[in-house]
């Protein structure tokens, strides 16, 4: 392959290079180790504010063993029941939400599509309100009853935006988006009449829950989201190279061969799925669906076969990060995730617009 | 190289799995279950808990309490686990606990699960009527193995009660709108334990049975119930003179309301009546010295009542 120019910036050349597999192995893998070593070093951040004393988890006490009752290993309790499972949460929410929100701002060929922009949030938020004023309490399979609606609220949701966006409108980007802002619009006025109605104490706990928090989750409910994320995105990942030529449009992805209706469908379920888990999981956690996608495709180049896994691992590492920030910047008191990631995410995201917008005006 | 990339996942795939099932430490399985006996760290979640275990002389035993406890004074001094609607696990763990107290909702039976799942006891209590405060109490006294203390407690209770129901058995009753919020317009229904306070203290809810517990009502609501007494719980315990002063100017609106009429209107301090606790009848007493002032020496201005 014969270039004439001589790459000028990073765009140009990005563009210019080949990926070729080895070097996507590569960096799926050197990614992966930075991902391994951030959450080992998350999982030792903050101090543990014994009676004696506050003082940093001890590793060799960790290793130690759980001892012979509860309480007589403060630190193997605390690493393994509270900051591991958080830990690891983190990551599968993180790379969950990425991952889609890349597939969105493909199909969607839009930049502010992020994975709550088809209905998801207020299907979520619905599912969540409704769970919380039927008062119901039993449990399912390990996860609360507002993670059980939470998820078949956000999926409900999105069949039904793509059934609407189906329905009415040949060009498919745009009705669906009209379909996802309309649907958004009207369970947004239920969850409002709802909260109207709603007694004080399950008003806080809805919005508590919306606002995105990371909490220990037992290892069933862990290993079965992460069955399901991780299937997802390798998922997304197989048919990744099909949403490059999707980005061109609805029209040239047609006459390249791409079945586009089918790959849309396919990867618009599969995103949506694993954000469902992710919701259903966490609630709703802003920001890393959006910037994520953007800042991977600033360093890495817009190919999504490197994109996709790119984006889940670095996902995975700013939603760890945040957690960790919000669980131990303020001594005892717990920030709820979403805030950490809005506070970052706006600063960040204006830097990015910046620099990127500068770039796509040098390429005249 | 598409073979090579199946592979590389099936092997990720194992090794997932691997971890899962076998590396993943379990700590639940490795202990005894939790012996019973007298628990001698007592962790408590909610400021009613800790206010039934402190009536039950469990001071020293307990460690920590959540961020909102405050009384008796003695509980603030106590070690924080976060908030009533956030408990910091971690910080939880940190102190101990022999057993742990908590309320019957979502947030806090999470962190109980958390901790039931490393092996720690957890005692799970629903006080959300007068009878629920009563049959929780016993279970706070057999859990902390001090079941003669809570016989008595619950004897000093229910005789304070027997005592307000001979002092305000046979009044009339005062017809009562209880403020829990005031934009938008929030009062107390029928099925609360605010109604039974209320009724306890020789007073009848001017709302009729509702569907919600803390209905939202309107103007028209607010003119056909025909009030007699107003009672607010204040927010938050400073400048309740103020607050008072804000609750009038509010209702003056509805000058034709009898209770607006004859200026019953009361901001009252909100720990007795809000919070289900062995200070149950202090609260009836503060709802009855607002409904019935003359049976009271003198109409006392129950923001200057002294706790």
């Amino acid at each position: 392959m014969h270039r004439n120019k001589t790459p000028r910036n990073r765009l140009d050349k990005s563009m210019a290079e080949m990926l070729t597999s080895e070097k996507l192995a590569i960096r799926i893998v050197i990614c992966l180790a930075v991902l391994v070593v951030v959450m080992a070093l998350c999982t030792l951040t903050g101090k543990i504010h014994l009676p004696e004393g506050s003082r940093k988890i001890s590793l060799e006490k960790v290793f130690a063993g759980p001892g012979q009752k509860p309480g007589e290993n403060i630190d193997y309790e605390i690493f393994v029941g509270v900051r591991l499972p958080r830990v690891i949460l983190a990551a599968l929410v993180g790379a969950a939400l990425a991952c889609s929100g890349v597939i969105l701002q493909a199909i969607l060929r839009n930049p502010l599509a992020d994975p709550y922009i088809l209905g998801i949030s207020s299907g979520a938020g619905l599912g969540v309100i409704t769970a919380v004023i039927s008062g119901i309490t039993w449990s399912f399979w390990a996860g609360s009853p507002m993670a059980v609606f939470a998820f078949a609220g956000a999926l409900g949701t999105v069949w039904l935006v793509w059934f609407i966006g189906r329905f009415t409108g040949k060009s498919q980007v745009t009705s669906l988006l009209l379909a996802g802002v309309v649907i958004n619009a009207f369970f947004s006025a239920v969850i409002m009449f709802l909260t109207s109605i709603a007694k004080s104490d399950q008003l806080r706990l809805t919005i508590f829950w919306l606002m995105g928090n990371i909490t220990e989750k037992s290892l069933s409910v862990l290993a079965v989201s992460a069955a399901c994320i991780l299937a997802g995105i390798f998922a997304l990942f197989c048919i990744s190279h099909r949403l490059n030529v999707l980005t061109l449009g609805q029209e040239e992805a047609k006459g390249l061969g791409v079945d586009t209706t089918r790959t849309r469908a396919a990867a618009f379920g599969f995103a949506a799925f694993i954000t469902a888990v992710a919701v259903s999981l966490s609630g709703l956690v802003g920001f890393v669906g959006l910037i994520i996608p953007h800042g991977v495709r600033l360093i890495f180049g817009p190919d999504h076969r490197q994109l996709l896994p790119l984006s889940g691992i670095i996902g995975g590492i700013f939603l760890v990060i945040a957690d960790t920030l919000a669980r131990t910047v303020f001594g005892q008191e717990q920030l709820p995730v979403g805030v950490i990631t809005a506070i970052a995410g706006g600063p960040f995201f204006l830097f990015l617009l910046a620099k990127y917008s500068r770039k796509v005006s040098w390429l005249k | 190289m598409k073979k090579l990339w199946w592979l590389l996942a099936i092997i990720l795939c194992l090794a997932v799995a691997g971890f899962v099932i076998f590396g993943f430490p379990q700590v639940q399985k490795h202990y005894a279950p939790p012996l019973p006996g007298k628990p001698a760290r007592i962790v408590s979640l909610a400021p009613n808990l800790t206010e039934i275990l402190f009536a039950l002389e469990l001071d020293e035993q307990i460690v920590a309490v959540s961020n909102d406890c405050d009384y008796p004074l003695k509980a603030a001094e106590k070690k924080k686990i976060g908030n009533f609607w956030q408990p910091n696990t971690e910080a939880i763990l940190a102190a101990k606990p022999d057993l742990v107290v908590t309320l019957w909702f979502e947030q806090q039976k999470a962190v109980a699960d958390s901790l039931k799942r490393l092996g720690y006891r957890i005692l799970t209590l629903k006080i959300e009527k007068i009878d629920e405060l009563l049959t929780a109490i016993q279970k706070i006294g057999t859990a902390t193995d001090s079941n003669d203390k809570a016989g008595q407690l619950l004897k000093n209770i229910n005789s304070q009660l027997n005592d307000l129901q001979l002092k305000l058995g046979s009044v009339n009753k005062v017809k009562v709108l209880w403020i829990v919020q005031a934009e938008p317009l929030r009062v107390a229904g029928r099925n609360t334990f605010i109604n039974e306070l209320i009724e306890l203290a020789g007073g009848e809810n001017a709302i009729g049975n509702t569907l919600q517990q803390y209905p939202s009502i309107g103007t028209e609501e607010i003119l056909a119930c025909g009030a007699e007494t107003i009672i607010q719980s204040a927010m938050g315990k400073s400048d309740i003179a103020e607050q008072q002063k804000a609750a009038e100017k509010f209702w003056s609106k509805w000058e034709h309301l009898p209770a607006v009429k004859n200026n019953r209107i009361y901001v009252v301090q909100p720990d007795t009546v809000t919070r289900l606790g062995p200070r149950l009848c202090q609260g009836v007493e503060l709802i009855a010295h607002c409904l019935h002032p003359d049976i009271y020496a003198q109409k006392q201005n129950a923001a200057q009542q002294v706790r």
